[in-house]
């Protein structure tokens, strides 16, 4: 009973914005909503919105590396990338065995925390200058995607699967629990799990001891150091975790589209996280989940009118909140709101208070 | 109480051939309340960064307790009870007073000395910061920013301080305070090194007085002894 009041205020702690009980009766309601939803969808339909939602856990591992822990990756898709490819080779290679697709994705995982720590060791064990990290973990995402254009011929080929150069890996399987293929309905929920579980246990995170000190890290990473703490080693965790966060979101897009290919792990796709967290508002996860979850639907709704267009109106958005939003619209709107008596509305303390 | 807390032998630092110190050996013993004291330029502020491990020295050796320190990373000296406050204010600024204390008590040492609790407290109250405040550290007053600044570093329970010009920009009457609570502190058993321009304050704390002058220890005594010392006072008065 400690242990899960415990858990209970490290949930509702301070370190990011919602923490009446009208935003987590909100939050339910939004969440049975969500599972009840489908009963009204196209299993085509919930299979879209499981597509917008599977890349909240790249964007949240993000938010929390450079939001909350002051490291800007332009790089997380190199682990998505990673993560889809091992998949891919591994699954791909178990077909007809149940387990095959569980094994693949801790396969997958895995070998993203193995690559973000051997990276990260380098980069913070060696002190790199903080604005060179951006830099270096592009440089990474491009050197895999370079390496991974190449692959086309036959020669690159992994037991019977193909890595497939610039025309990617397909006939990725799906994910699979015993017999049952996660698919349609199933993947919908199977994503929305993922999603609120990875919300909640980031939120727990930060509002926890290593939470304090990452924010401590963030503003001011010498003082913090003066103040006792290894921010070589707390970086590095942050790293490797944002890393699995972006494998994850990996394997749930090759398990959605059976496919992926190396432009994945390009420039422009290495660029979409950070607007994802940047619009939203990087020092919040609440604010990254739903731009994330916002800018997806976007781009995917309008996708349907020609891409080029879409990528347009979301740099524009960029811009527009960079110069109007510097912390994002989402953090920005939740400090305004209150202000113009929204507060008052939900009756959230300032009525007790008088 | 005379055991030698923390001692450099020939510690010297340059800078793209700038000589910051060179060779200065200075040895500070437990429970005392040492000022450093010297002309701008002396090398006060680089002698604190050697000691707290944020630079490495070309040459000469630290010892914290007895121990070599001089190959060990800033934290690592902290974790063995050494805390330091920066010459310009750096708390968190955009975190809250909430925030800046309680990113400092997530540490758990082992060899927190007893009363390093009831140091901080005792800070605390004395300083009127509100440890529950959600108010961001940039909006503090001047010096209610240095006060943060101490009552942080006390929050890690260190054994001896270093400030660097705690009292910079103060009021005549914020500098007394300043000066109480850290007398206050040290004869709670605490070891506290100040480096400080202000002649009054130093007068007012110090039990010792080390002089520093281009990079060397110029002079080393009572407060008495300095203020009559007939070469610093030339020092200061920029006859050299």
């Amino acid at each position: 009973m400690a242990r899960l009041s415990h858990l209970l205020n490290l949930l509702t702690g301070p370190e990011d914005i919602g923490r009446s009980r009208w935003f987590w009766t909100g939050f339910v309601a939004v969440c049975v909503l969500l599972f009840v939803y489908p009963l009204w969808l196209s299993e085509f339909e919930a299979t879209n919105i499981a597509y917008y939602l599977l890349n909240v856990p790249i964007a949240l591992g993000l938010g929390l590396l450079w939001g909350y822990c002051g490291v800007l990756s332009f790089g997380q898709v190199a682990y998505f990338g990673i993560a889809g490819y091992l998949y891919g080779i591994v699954a791909g290679n178990m077909i007809g065995d149940a387990v095959g697709p569980i094994v693949g994705s801790l396969c997958g995982l895995a070998v993203c925390a193995v690559v973000a720590a051997i990276f990260g060791y380098f980069v913070f064990y060696g002190r790199v200058q903080s604005w060179i990290v951006p830099i270096l973990t592009l440089v990474l995402t491009l050197l895999l995607e370079t390496f991974l254009g190449q692959t086309a011929g036959y020669q690159w080929r992994v037991g019977s699967v193909q890595l497939g150069g610039y025309n990617g890996m397909t006939g990725i399987p799906a994910f699979q629990l015993g017999d049952y293929v996660v698919a349609g309905y199933g993947f919908y929920y199977y994503v929305l799990i993922v999603v609120v579980v990875t919300y909640l246990s980031l939120r727990l995170l930060v509002n926890s001891r290593h939470g304090k000190v990452m924010l401590a890290i963030r503003e001011d990473a010498i003082r913090a150091e003066l103040l006792g703490y290894d921010i070589r080693a707390r970086q590095l965790v942050v790293f490797v975790v944002a890393a699995i966060l972006a494998g994850v979101s990996g394997l749930l897009y090759v398990q959605w589209g059976n496919y992926i290919t190396p432009s994945q792990v390009g420039l422009l796709q290495a660029s979409l996280p950070v607007i994802w967290v940047a619009v939203g508002g990087r020092e919040s996860l609440l604010a990254v989940l739903l731009s994330t979850w916002a800018l997806n639907w976007l781009n995917y709704t309008l996708s349907s009118e020609g891409y080029r267009y879409a990528l347009i109106i979301t740099g524009v958005l960029l811009v527009a909140v960079m110069v109007f939003f510097p912390s994002g619209i989402v953090v920005a709107l939740a400090r305004e709101l209150p202000k113009r008596g929204l507060r008052a509305l939900l009756g959230e303390r300032e009525g007790e208070a008088k | 109480m005379n055991e030698a807390i923390l001692r450099t032998e020939g510690l010297a630092k340059r800078f793209d051939g700038v000589v910051a110190t060179s060779d200065v050996s200075i040895s500070v013993l437990r429970g005392e309340l040492r000022c450093i004291i010297g002309p701008n330029g002396a090398g006060k502020s680089t002698l604190f960064s050697l000691l707290c491990g944020i630079y490495r020295p070309d040459a000469g050796s630290v010892f914290l307790k007895g121990e070599d320190v001089t190959r060990l990373p800033a934290f690592r000296r902290v974790r063995r009870g050494l805390g330091l406050t920066f010459q310009t204010n750096r708390v968190f600024h955009r975190l809250s007073v909430r925030q800046n204390l309680s990113a400092v008590l997530q540490i758990d040492r082992a060899d927190r000395p007893a009363d390093a609790e009831g140091r901080y407290r005792f800070a605390l109250e004395r300083f009127g910061l509100d440890p529950d405040s959600e108010m961001p550290a940039k909006e503090l007053p001047h010096h209610r920013l240095q006060w943060l600044e101490i009552a942080m570093v006390l929050a890690a329970g260190p054994d001896i301080v270093l400030l660097d010009e705690p009292t910079a920009g103060m009021s005549t009457d914020e500098t007394l305070q300043t000066g109480a609570v850290l007398k206050h502190l040290n004869a709670s058993g605490l070891t506290i090194v100040v480096v400080e321009h202000d002649v009054a304050f130093v007068r007012d704390v110090a039990q010792r007085v080390t002089v520093l002058h281009q990079g060397r220890v110029f002079a080393e005594g009572t407060v008495d002894e300095i203020t009559e010392h007939a070469d610093v006072r030339r020092i200061y008065l920029g006859k050299v």
